[in-house]
């Protein structure tokens, strides 16, 4: 290679395998409300299984996949999160209005709080859903979780068919959980 | 040799960039302080909130809340006292604008006061500390952060003006 273009070359390479981003500054395209994330599942992709414990649940875990067949919304939260309480009692909502639809929100708290804190917090924001403790390798597989809410809606077979970064209007997740619904997503769904 | 330079300049500049891209806080370079035994010096830490981003107060108004705190831990020889913050702003945010939170943005800056103890010795001593805060912008949250600081103090005798320095003493990095 021509001496004179072997640095600027490289300068590229590595400025690419530092930050991350295309050199277009493009970014992932995701929910046209909601912000890019960086990593974890995309839209299409299979949701990363995991077991977690279910806070309030007498010491028993929920794995993600034992939901296949649901709509479910999966929704990453903290409890010193203040967008996150903006959004918890649009998801109450939600679950009662689409519960017999066949959704089911899940809570997965990302905070070091205790579980009687986290249970207390979720009471107060009206959760009717279950809630669990998160932890840092299941915020790894789903993108590091870096900025807090984030929510991925799951088709009936656990393929990822919407992401959700950051507080949006309720009637954006409403949206998401609809198209989900009613079948307009990757699988034939389940009845 | 000359582009190998020029090279690894731009790579140190990248990951530099790298990374003040993920800070959404920081903190300017604490000034060295002299003290003489029996008095007293105040320090300044400068925090630096980046446009878009705040941080809640050292007082939040619910207790979920995480607040701005700084610890320190001195070596044995030293006291930091009264330690100042500025009064949170009160502001509401697109997310709840019907709820106002306590909260800094911009520039911050926390007053502490540094006292030789009485039965210490002199010289220099440096100061280890950490910074710990939690940061939202308008539609999202982060995960709390704890950012180290460090300073120097210059510890001399009540009567003289100038001292024999003792070896650096330095307080314990905090680990978490």
């Amino acid at each position: 290679m021509n001496r004179n273009l072997f640095a600027p070359v490289l300068i590229l390479f590595l400025y690419v395998a530092v930050s991350g981003q295309p050199l277009s500054g493009q970014q992932d395209a995701g929910h046209a409300n909601s912000h890019s994330t960086s990593g974890g599942p995309e839209t299409g992709a299979m949701a990363p299984d995991f077991s977690l414990k279910v806070i309030d649940g007498r010491g028993k875990s929920m794995r993600l996949s034992s939901l296949q067949g649901k709509v479910v919304l999966l929704n990453f939260w903290a409890t010193w999160c203040e967008p996150c309480k903006i959004e918890m009692p649009w998801l109450a909502e939600l679950q009662t209005k689409y519960g017999p639809q066949g959704l089911q929100i899940v809570g997965v708290a990302m905070d070091d709080a205790s579980e009687k804190d986290i249970s207390r917090f979720a009471r107060k924001m009206g959760v009717n859903y279950p809630v669990l403790q998160g932890t840092e390798s299941v915020a790894d597989v789903y993108g590091g979780l870096e900025g807090l809410p984030v929510s991925f809606v799951l088709d009936r077979s656990g393929v990822v068919s919407d992401r959700i970064v950051g507080l949006v209007s309720e009637s954006v997740i409403e949206d998401a959980i609809k198209k989900s619904l009613t079948g307009n997503d990757n699988t034939k769904a389940a009845k | 040799m000359k582009i190998i330079s020029i090279v690894s300049t731009l790579v140190i500049l990248l990951f530099a960039g790298a990374a003040q891209a993920e800070d959404r806080v920081t903190v300017d370079p604490i000034s060295p302080v002299t003290v003489r035994k029996g008095s007293s010096a105040p320090v300044q830490i400068t925090l630096h909130v980046q446009p878009g981003f705040h941080i809640n107060s050292s007082k939040p108004l619910t207790p979920e809340l995480i607040p701005t705190h700084i610890g320190f831990t001195p070596p044995e020889d030293l006291v930091i006292a009264k330690v100042q913050y500025p009064a949170g702003v009160l502001m509401s945010f697109p997310f709840d604008p019907a709820t106002k939170l306590s909260v800094y943005s911009g520039e911050v800056s926390v007053k502490a006061v540094v006292i030789p103890a009485p039965q210490g010795g002199t010289g220099t001593y440096t100061v280890h500390g950490e910074v710990k805060y939690q940061a939202c912008d308008n539609n999202s949250c982060y995960p709390p952060k704890r950012m180290p600081i460090a300073f120097d103090v210059k510890v001399t005798s009540a009567s003289s003006k100038g001292t024999t320095a003792r070896p650096t003493r330095t307080s314990p990095h905090i680990h978490n």
